[in-house]
């Protein structure tokens, strides 16, 4: 009969399909062995660099296969895919996590808590800085190994200083000199003075609630910090600029970083991760680095971005092959090609100026100068800890937005989403 | 007896048929039964739950999210602008195409097709490619639509960054991707048409607009209601790129809107419970309101035969 003998060839492809799907990849715990390594670098976002670094790790540890993968939208995309893996238990062994979701994937995700490793490689904890290796910590735990390092920077158009009749030789320190050459620059050149960063995350306020002595988030972890006096006189005075001085463009990420590169607007502050597309995209201008205005006399404070670095593995043979990787990472050696490739900071600041590693890099690209001049005064990138830190951020970022309508003063949007947000961080 | 015996066979036959047609069911039946129907059931189950995706429990927690969404500012604005935005589509992305084909239809066949062509590229590009483009046309400082109207003497707004215009900004790529498939449905509606009846308006003595209004405007309404229907539907989906791309839902939410309300609050947020409840309130709204389309349309519709 057809249909029994269709019947069961139907029965046979679902089998098949179902086997196929449902196949585990093979598991051997044989030697060498393969850790999987998450990454954001695209290939013109130090994925050649990142490609190098596993060909050298490979040579030196021929017991340990890298399979490293790229994981298309940045951090978050990355997170997305992990939850992914780590729902159907198979997390990759390392992965790289942003500064502002290391409080929600290490109290949300299996990791490993990376203080045991103090004993054993005291060496390696002792070259990196402790502000850099904080970056990493919660409550005193180190739950990831800072790897990627950036700060803020001021951006700026050496041109439209010169038609503003300024001196681009001494860029502006704090953000009054910001405001007194801003006005020049409007009236000379009709242009706009500065373009803070204003993409879909909180670095941008974070760097200006430290700059102005605050804190984004209380220490105890029991309340945000952008209700406080320092936060609202900044948040205000980047209101006025964008409303009653018109000083400062408010529009989105890729509108403000075009607009500067344009030469529509004079100053942009953004990531130092920015600094070659922004030298070779200028528009027929020279564009200089300066560190983040200062308020006042007080000392510079940024948020730092970039990653660090989490061991998901939970095999002891993949852990501590995923461990070795990371040291490599962080090595002179490694930390120099991370450097050259990506832009970022090496996590040790001595190699910088180090002949057989960094220094002919640094000499080169003048554009690093004002981030590594920052790299002393580096801040974490507070990601906001418990389940629900994801949506405070969210709700510090449209406290930005709303501020910057400038419908109401920011010290009442300011004191009424620190409200909401504190409901939900944890008690 | 032959006649049990044929009511046997009769019986065995249509057994045999029931099973074959079954199976030949069983691929569609199970392919939209796993990526369709179990989801929905799932999203159900799931949206009485707490869940942040990673965590091996559902945690059970009642009608809570469901209060929870009810009392969020970001749904209520969500509901509003998709509102606005189904509203604006149904009405420019129905009206315009259905303009546009009845006019290309008479002017000459070679200039015809260079307009099919030239109106129906936005449908192919794809919407981020799209998206990337309006970025540049929406520039609030030198981009194409701002420094057009500088020319007749309007300062265009910030059409991506301010309140009051954000939700416009993400509308308008909308209407404008969804514009070349629309037209080219009414393209091929009005050719179905028979021309006498155009002709017999024309011979007596109807002018051009009276023959769309009483003549061709009445016949196309099936195609219409399709259009209608599909644009409608499509709408908060069709919202999603612009949003994710353009303007993240703000600022502060104000060009938020359910589809990307439940991506938000899935993917964003990790809380797949309760994006889950904001999914299934969608789905029940555009449910009911297609269902009252559906009533509403049909008993007003001639469909020529």
């Amino acid at each position: 009969m057809h249909w029994r003998k269709m019947g069961r060839r139907f029965l046979f492809t679902l089998a098949l399909g179902a086997s196929l799907v449902a196949l585990p990849a093979p598991g051997w715990a044989a030697s060498p062995v393969t850790i999987e390594y998450w990454h954001i670098n695209s290939p013109t976002f130090g994925g050649p660099a990142l490609k190098e670094l596993v060909s050298r790790f490979e040579a030196k540890h021929p017991d340990v296969k890298v399979a490293e993968k790229f994981q298309p939208g940045v951090y978050t995309g990355l997170m997305q895919q992990l939850q992914v893996a780590l729902a159907a238990k198979r997390p990759p062994a390392v992965a790289q996590i942003g500064y502002n979701l290391l409080a929600y994937a290490a109290g949300q995700f299996p990791h490993v808590i990376l203080d045991k490793y103090r004993q054993s490689d005291p060496a390696f904890f002792k070259g990196i800085p402790d502000n850099i290796m904080a970056l990493g910590q919660f409550s005193g735990v180190q739950h990831g190994i800072p790897f990627g390092v950036s700060t803020p920077v001021l951006y700026y158009n050496a041109d439209l200083f010169k038609a503003a009749g300024l001196n681009p030789d001494q860029p502006p320190q704090t953000w009054d000199d910001v405001q007194r050459m801003g006005q020049a620059i409007k009236q000379k050149t009709g242009k706009f003075a500065i373009y803070l960063q204003q993409p879909n995350d909180d670095w941008m306020e974070q760097t200006l609630i430290w700059g102005n002595g605050g804190r984004p988030l209380s220490e105890d972890g029991k309340r945000v910090g952008w209700d406080s006096p320092q936060a609202i006189e900044a948040f205000q005075m980047w209101q006025d600029m964008a409303n009653k001085s018109k000083l400062a463009a408010n529009m989105t990420w890729e509108e403000g970083i075009q607009a500067f590169l344009s030469g529509h607007v004079a100053m942009c502050i953004t990531t130092i991760g920015r600094q070659e597309h922004m030298r070779k995209n200028a528009n027929n201008f020279q564009v200089r680095t300066a560190p983040v205005p200062r308020f006042g006399n007080k000392a510079l404070a940024t948020a730092t971005g970039g990653n660090a670095l989490i061991i998901f593995a939970t095999d002891p043979a993949q852990e501590r092959a995923a461990w070795e990787w990371i040291k490599y990472l962080l090595s002179p050696e490694g930390a120099t090609i991370w450097t050259k490739g990506t832009g970022y900071l090496p996590p040790r600041a001595e190699i910088a100026s180090d002949p057989t590693y960094l220094k002919p890099f640094f000499d080169e690209n003048p554009l690093m100068q004002a981030s590594l001049a920052t790299f002393p005064y580096a801040k974490p990138w507070v990601s906001f800890p418990g389940p629900r830190g994801l949506e405070i951020t969210k709700i510090f970022i449209k406290a930005r937005e709303e501020t910057l309508e400038g419908k109401r003063p920011a010290e009442a949007i300011l004191k009424e989403t620190a409200q909401q947000a504190n409901a939900l961080l944890p008690r | 007896m032959p006649f049990a015996r044929a009511q046997v066979a009769r019986a065995r036959w249509r057994r045999s048929a029931v099973l074959t047609g079954t199976l030949y069911l069983m691929p569609a039946a199970l392919l939209t039964g796993v990526f369709i129907y179990w989801p929905l059931v799932a999203s159900l189950v799931l949206s009485f739950h707490e869940w942040n995706l990673v965590s091996p429990t559902w945690t059970p927690v009642g009608w809570q999210n469901y209060i929870e969404l009810f009392a969020s500012r970001p749904f209520w604005l969500a509901v509003v602008n998709t509102g606005k935005a189904a509203a604006a589509l149904t009405l420019l992305a129905v009206l315009i195409p259905m303009a546009l084909a009845a006019m290309v239809l008479r002017v000459s066949p070679q200039i015809r097709n260079l307009y099919r062509v030239v109106l129906f590229s936005p449908s192919v590009i794809s919407m981020a490619i799209a998206c990337a483009v309006w970025l540049w046309i929406y520039h609030p400082l030198y981009g194409v639509l701002n420094t057009v109207l500088r020319l007749v003497g309007i300062e265009g707004p910030r059409w991506l960054s301010s309140g009051d215009w954000a939700i416009w900004g993400i509308i308008n790529v909308t209407v404008w991707k969804s514009l070349g498939y629309n037209f080219v449905l009414f393209i091929a509606g009005l050719l179905m048409i028979p021309s006498e009846m155009q002709e017999a308006a024309r011979v007596d003595g109807a002018t051009e607009w009276q023959a769309f209004r009483h003549v061709t405007f009445p016949l196309l309404a099936p195609t219409t209601l399709f259009v209608f229907l599909t644009t409608f539907i499509l709408a908060p989906q069709n919202l999603f790129v612009p949003t994710q791309i353009l303007t993240h839902g703000g600022p502060n939410e104000a060009s938020n809107n359910l589809g990307y309300l439940v991506y938000q609050l899935g993917f964003e947020y990790f809380r797949a419970g309760y994006a889950s409840a904001a999914a299934m309130v969608t789905f029940l709204l555009f449910l009911g309101l297609t269902a009252l389309q559906f009533y509403l349309a049909e008993r007003r519709i001639h469909y020529e035969s």
